[in-house]
């Protein structure tokens, strides 16, 4: 039964970025819709359902993109999106991932223009230079891990890269054979960098275990609103991600990759494809790895603009063609994952690990951190801290003493009312709450969730409410539809907080409980918590 | 020994890949989950099966938490009801504002009533657009239920959820609900917990009293179903969940064609021409009146002068006892059925090269099939269960290959589709086995273990020319290249053939041509491979088994065959008579010259369905005695000389046959109206009536008899065995199981033969003057000649038979869509609607031939297959011209 054995077989297209050239070239959507499905010989309907149910293929391809991440948000994004709105049609989106530089919009043509005024809108707006906008990025690790490239400049250009030591790790790691590079992982201990902390090991073992033809996804949409250090390592060291994908691919025996790179970010996308294409060029990738190895052909696939792809059961299913949407498990996608094949989804920050990993030894990662938690984690401070930037530390930092000596002013406590720590989906603390030490357990035991590493500084004075009232839109607007507490719970607290959020405090404590215990992923139970904590501050019970 | 696990303190031995609800509804214990269908995936949208799981902080969902061995889980604690409460309401109030609190409501209002949700049951506007299915947006709790059901049962696609999340709603991709896609197969009428999707025909009906398990009375399927009535009228069709054949599935015909039955001009009494008119007579009368006139006329005439044509919508009892009548009585073998003007070619083909006419191979086939060959036939319209199966099946990776001049709907999801000039299978079938023989592409242990004359044929095939072949068939000859080497390199395929490989002069060859590219790749007789012709009729197959053949007595026994006479002189008292008798078209010619002068019509349309139309009616008239047994007065009945009504498939008890051999049961649900009598009946009490001694009480007792006249067929079948998923023949024994495939071992008739097949262009190729090539054929929401469907709601759907066109060639004739044409061929003219038909290539058009006004036969000429005698009802020479 050959027909049904798709060994060996590359990955089928993927049906919306199909979709998404045809919309590029003039097509309305339901004709390019109905022309790929035809083409790839799949039912029409729920392609045109599936692209109608992405943001960027519904919307105007003319709007300017208006950054309402939680940091532009708190530095008058929508005071920037009214003005704007005088001149053109305009989109809001979470995020542009420069909260360092806070109010950002996206033009239409790709550029990305950071600190703009809501009051001088217009021809000021035009005349701003694009990027550059480097952050200040720092370790505070005896040595750079994350940051190993990126602190230093852009790596982005192959052989300034490999004059860094990019791609000789994988060389020499070809040799060594996967097991010993799947054997060094599991020895450095490292845990998913995206938030859920998951041993990126143990995802590696279940997709080798498993039957058939495996894919590695990297996961460029992961980053929660505040968090920017995926789009830094996806401009300026898109080889030493790429490296740690093709490591993870070599390790799992994968012969196809994929890195997914939200469309937010438009320069890393550009990079991205562009290291993809020297690497190919130069022999490493797409065909034999390094001219050797077993083949390995890496894809690069712009998101669609839905802010839940970053979860990866629901970039899986965009990719497929489907709905962008959280999807039940088991099956893992390790098991069954892309076009049903065994699929490792890992971060961009775990990947950009790996290669560290492999060549200084798994050991040297878990001597790094505390006992629960190895190695480093990159930290995102946003625009409202004095000195915003990106900090690679230690697991076992204080967390309190990154935001009052790097971040420093306005972190003194007397100045700060709380940070948002991981995003909408984190935490939001008091500044006394901050004395908690950057390490999986320890977090756990406080009820932490540091999510991607985004930090962002709610000063005194700040309205809570209107925060509050935000985080209820993001989660309204972002929710992907799929279950009924999220879905219907967060359209019902948006309108209940619009209505009067203190008010109806106790119905809304009420709708984040059922949230955050009933939703089916990590969005709908994630949500309530920062939420929980302002509604706390706003309107104590 | 693996550790146990509790629910709710219940201990269990958790089974391999159960999840909990599951393992829950196993110990009987109620978890609700709206949005989870059993044996589809988890959705994770309702979040109803919220249950407590020892050492997990967090609730967990029962519909995709895996039951692991020490796990301990409560269903019903206080937190997870609250939870339950919670999500109920917001998922009531959320988009379906209709829904309240229900104890008798649908699944959705009956949980709100027992977790005390109240709901707002507010006043809401369904579409009811669709005759048949009705759509209320605002009771749609967006579990997807539907979804899963349309994509993944039927294949439809219609319901997707759409929209950016929160904007996430339930379409069905069009503004109204009758202009979508659906299909009214009902799977997401059975599946939707809200009653958002429902039925229209059982909306005001009452609940039914009765429920009868039967075989539907449509196409060659067979699906098993359960009618319920109450106050004697059928109010709901159901399909059977456990048969085998359609596991619970239906088409729009099955479901909800049934309101024929209380037709207001359903026949309810025998009739005999008097004048120009009909008379109402007792069936003494009728049948006395039948007697004298066909004894008169055998006394006159002869043997010869009379003949028979049983049913293949009847029973397989009636089309036994109308054979064996005119058999026994008349000693004549002038009995034929409707087999000979559809599958004929097929059957004759396949019994040459096989040993046996039927189906090698069986429907669960579909679902072990690495590749499919769809040639000459449209099951998503004309045999929608299976072919929502082969699409289902074909979406789960196997390869399909079509051939046909049409882009039917399965050829959106096909690996390679040969639209070939209609009639021009041979020379296209030929170039596929030279391609397959030249290139070593053929299983040469197969062929040479199993089958006769490789040496001839691949003499044969080498001589031809591809590029003859791809002048002939209008395929391009690398397109058949690459078919047959993707094809080879597939594996044994499930071949599934209709009557674009039959209904052609060049029918018997065009099935042999087939047989050689599925004998050369070593498909029949294995798993999820074979021959798979579908049968059009519901017991068109088992017509052709119980002997209802001018040459063969039941079981397929040749009348020339001595013992065979004998066998039957021991069982009848009489022996069939060793000529073979005349086949359909050629009683209709013998009675148009006056040579036949009765015939016996057991419920069959001659006058509607048979081609050449101007001819058969002449013939009709000619007749001095016509005897129908029917349920209408049809084009054919008017004609008669005796109608007798008949009981309809949902009013009688016997069996039928399907396209897989499958002899199920019917059993009539409700008697027919009035006086009218089931078939079966009506041929004994006119056997009595013409003094025969025949004292079956009941169709039981003639299966009795069936299964003694053919025991290598038949001799294992009994009314009692056949209760629920029926027997395939061959069942030659009482303790036999059945046969799903043939030719296992070796071929009924030992070897298989391979065909030298030369191709001969139809004789309605390139005619002056008739520029185009009409096929006719079958649409989905109607059924043959409409006689049932033209009297239930689906006649909405399909009110009419439309022409339909290649664009280019509605252009070039200037013919807008809508516009009345006249459609002429050598044979006869008629007018129809016009419309354009992405489904085809220029110089080809399509004409159904459901409503009698629409006369598409008169178009369909004489030719025959010279050896089936079937019609050329696929390739007519026409010219298209506007009226006026």
């Amino acid at each position: 039964m050959r027909g049904l054995n798709e060994a060996d077989c590359p990955l089928p297209p993927f049906p919306l970025v199909l979709v998404r050239e045809r919309l590029r070239r003039g097509e309305t959507l339901s004709a390019a819709a109905a022309e790929t499905a035809r083409v790839l010989r799949l039912p029409e309907a729920p392609l045109l359902a599936a692209a109608r149910s992405h943001a960027d293929l519904v919307a105007d391809a003319r709007a300017t993109r208006v950054c309402r991440g939680t940091s532009c948000e708190l530095s008058g994004a929508a005071r920037v999106a009214a003005a704007l709105a005088d001149d053109g049609p305009v989109r809001p989106v979470y995020c542009l991932g420069h909260c360092h530089r806070s109010p950002i919009v996206l033009d239409p043509d790709g550029d990305v223009r950071v600190e703009v005024d809501p009051d001088r809108i217009g021809a000021e707006l035009g005349r701003r230079a694009p990027l550059p906008v480097a952050p200040r990025i720092e370790s505070l690790a005896p040595e750079p891990i994350v940051t190993r490239r990126i602190g230093r400049g852009d790596f982005s250009p192959l052989a300034k890269a490999q004059a860094d030591g990019a791609w000789f790790v994988l060389d020499a790691a070809l040799s060594r054979g996967a097991e010993a590079v799947l054997a060094e992982v599991e020895r450095s201990g490292e845990r998913g960098r995206g938030g859920s902390g998951f041993p990126t090991a143990t995802k590696w073992r279940a997709a080798a275990a498993a039957g058939g033809p495996r894919v590695v996804v990297a996961n460029g949409d992961e980053g929660d609103p505040g968090s920017f250090v995926d789009r830094v390592l996806l401009e300026r060291d898109p080889h030493g991600v790429l490296e740690g994908l093709a490591l993870a691919a070599f390790a799992i025996g994968a012969s196809e990759a994929v890195v997914f790179v939200r469309s937010e970010y438009p320069r890393a996308l550009e990079r991205t494809r562009a290291a993809v294409a020297e690497a190919e060029r130069a022999g490493i990738l797409g065909g034999a790895l390094c001219g050797a190895g077993p083949p390995l052909h890496v894809s690069v696939v712009e998101g669609f603009g839905s802010y839940v792809c970053g979860e990866e059961t629901a970039l899986l299913a965009a990719l497929e063609g489907r709905r962008g949407e959280a999807q039940p498990r088991p099956p893992f996608p390790a098991e069954r994952g892309l076009f049903a094949r065994p699929t490792v989804v890992n971060n961009v920050e775990t990947l950009v690990n790996v290669p560290w990993i492999v060549e200084r030894g798994g050991a040297a990662f878990a001597a790094l951190g505390t006992q629960h938690s190895n190695g480093t984690k990159a930290l995102c401070l946003n625009a409202g801290f004095a000195q915003p930037g990106i900090v690679e530390v230690p697991f076992g930092t204080n967390l309190r003493d990154v935001i009052q000596d790097w971040g420093a002013t306005p972190c003194r406590s007397d100045e700060l009312e709380g940070v948002l720590v991981g995003g909408p989906m984190g935490s939001f603390l008091a500044p006394e709450a901050s004395d908690v030490t950057i390490c999986w357990k320890a977090l756990a035991e406080r009820d932490v969730r540091l999510g991607h590493g985004g930090l962002l500084a709610v000063r005194r004075g700040a309205d809570l409410a209107a925060l509050a009232r935000h985080l209820f839109a993001f989660a309204a607007d972002e929710s992907c539809g799929r279950c009924v507490p999220c879905r219907a719970g967060s359209a019902e607290a948006l309108r209940l907080a619009d209505e009067d959020l203190v008010a109806h405090a106790p119905r809304l404590r009420e709708l984040l409980a059922t949230m955050s215990a009933a939703s089916l992923c990590g969005f709908g139970r994630g949500v309530p918590g920062p939420l929980e904590a302002l509604l706390a501050r706003v309107a104590p019970a | 020994m693996s550790e146990r696990a509790s629910i709710d303190g219940r201990a269990l031995e958790p089974a391999p890949g159960e999840t909990v609800l599951e393992a829950a509804g196993r110990l009987g214990i109620a978890v609700p989950a709206l949005c989870k269908l059993p044996g589809a995936a988890a959705v994770g949208e309702c979040r109803l099966c919220l249950v407590e799981v020892d050492g997990q902080a967090e609730p967990q969902a029962a519909c995709h938490t895996s039951l692991r061995p020490g796990m301990r889980v409560a269903t019903a604690s206080a937190r997870v009801l609250g939870l339950r409460r919670a999500a109920l309401a917001l998922l009531a109030s959320e988009r379906a504002p209709a829904l309240r609190a229900d104890p008798d409501g649908s699944e959705v209002e009956r949980l709100m009533h027992a977790l005390g949700v109240a709901g707002r049951g507010a006043a809401s506007a369904p579409d009811t657009s669709h005759p048949l299915v009705r759509f209320d947006a605002a009771r749609c709790v967006l579990c997807r239920r539907c979804v899963s059901a349309c994509a993944d049962v039927q294949g439809a696609f219609v319901w997707n959820v759409e929209g950016p999340g929160q904007a996430a709603a339930l379409r069905f991709g069009a503004e109204r609900f009758v202009e979508s896609a659906c299909v009214a197969c009902g799977a997401c009428v059975d599946v939707c917990p809200s009653a958002a999707i429902t039925d229209r025909d059982r909306a005001d009906a009452p609940a039914p009293e009765a429920r009868t398990r039967s075989t539907c009375g449509y196409c060659g399927v067979g699906c098993q179903i359960e009618i319920g009535t109450a106050g004697g009228r059928v109010v709901r069709i159901d399909g059977a969940a456990a048969a085998p054949v359609n596991r619970g599935h239906l088409c729009a015909k099955g479901r909800y064609a049934h309101a024929w039955q209380r037709a207001p001009d359903r026949l309810a009494r025998p009739l005999l021409r008097r004048g120009g008119g009909f008379e109402a007579v007792s069936w003494e009368t009728a049948l006395a009146f039948v007697a004298e006139r066909l004894d008169a006329i055998h006394r006159r005439h002869g043997a010869d002068a009379l003949g028979a044509l049983t049913s293949s919508r009847s029973t397989n009892e009636a089309a036994y006892l109308l054979q064996k009548l005119f058999r026994v009585r008349f000693g004549t073998n002038h009995v034929d059925c409707c087999a000979r003007v559809c599958h004929a070619s097929t059957a004759e083909a396949l019994r040459a090269v096989t040993g046996t006419g039927a189906a090698s191979a069986s429907f669960d086939d579909i679902e072990r099939a690495g590749a499919i060959v769809l040639a000459g036939a449209n099951p998503t319209e004309a045999h929608p269960v299976v072919g929502a199966r082969i699409l289902q099946r074909v979406r789960a990776g196997a390869r399909l290959f079509v051939i046909d001049p049409r882009a039917t709907e399965l050829v959106r999801f096909a690996a390679h589709h040969l639209a070939l000039r209609p009639g021009t299978n041979v020379p296209l079938l030929n170039a596929i086995a030279k391609v397959l023989v030249e290139e070593g592409r053929f299983d040469a242990d197969y062929v040479a273990g199993r089958c006769d004359g490789f040496v001839s044929l691949a003499g044969y095939v080498q001589k031809l020319s591809l590029d003859d072949a791809a002048r002939h068939c209008s395929v391009a000859a690398d397109a058949i290249r690459a078919f047959a080497r993707e094809l080879a390199d597939a594996g044994p395929a499930l071949f599934v053939t209709g009557l674009g490989l039959s209904e052609l002069t060049q029918g018997v060859a065009s099935v042999r041509a087939l047989a050689n590219v599925a004998l050369l790749t070593g498909a029949v007789g294995r798993p999820g491979a074979g021959l798979l012709p579908l049968r059009g009729q519901n017991n068109v197959q088992g017509n052709a088994d119980m002997g209802a053949m001018p040459d063969l007595v039941t079981g397929y026994q040749p009348v020339t065959d001595p013992a065979v006479r004998a066998h039957f002189a021991a069982l009848w008292g009489t022996p069939p008579p060793a000529a073979p008798g005349r086949r359909l078209p050629e009683l209709l010619d013998a009675a148009a010259a006056g040579t036949l002068r009765a015939l016996w019509v057991q419920g069959e349309d001659l006058a509607q369905s048979d081609p050449n139309q101007t001819h058969v009616l002449a013939a009709l008239e000619r007749l001095e005695l016509l005897v129908v047994q029917e349920l209408f007065l049809t084009e054919t009945a008017r004609r008669a000389h005796v109608v007798l009504p008949a009981a309809g498939a949902l009013e009688q008890s016997g069996t039928f046959t399907n396209a897989e051999r499958r002899v199920q049961r019917v059993r009539a649900a409700l008697p027919p109206p009035g006086e009218a009598r089931p078939d079966w009946e009506a041929i004994r009490d006119a056997a009595r009536a013409l003094g025969l001694d025949w004292r079956y009480a009941d169709p039981a007792e003639v299966l009795d008899e069936i299964a003694r006249a053919a025991p290598a067929l038949f001799g294992g079948l009994s009314a009692a065995r056949l209760d629920g998923d029926g027997l395939q023949w061959p069942c030659p024994a009482p303790g036999h199981p059945g046969t799903a495939r043939l030719h296992v071992d070796g071929f009924l008739r030992g070897r298989a033969r391979l065909s030298l097949v030369p191709y001969v262009p139809s004789p309605e190729a390139d005619v002056a003057g008739h520029p185009l090539t009409l096929v006719t054929g079958r649409v989905r929401d109607q059924y043959n000649v409409g006689t049932m469907t033209r009297r239930t709601p689906l006649q909405a759907l399909a009110p009419c038979d439309w022409l339909e066109l290649a664009a280019p060639d509605a252009d070039h004739l200037g013919v807008a869509d809508g516009e009345r044409v006249r459609v002429v061929s050598r044979w006869g003219e008629t007018a129809v609607p016009a419309r354009r038909s992405a489904r085809l290539t220029p110089g080809t058009c399509f004409l159904s031939f459901h409503q009698p006004e629409s006369h598409t036969n008169r178009l369909v000429g004489p030719q025959r297959d010279p050896e089936s005698a079937c019609p050329e009802y696929k390739v007519t020479a026409v010219r298209v011209e506007r009226i006026g």
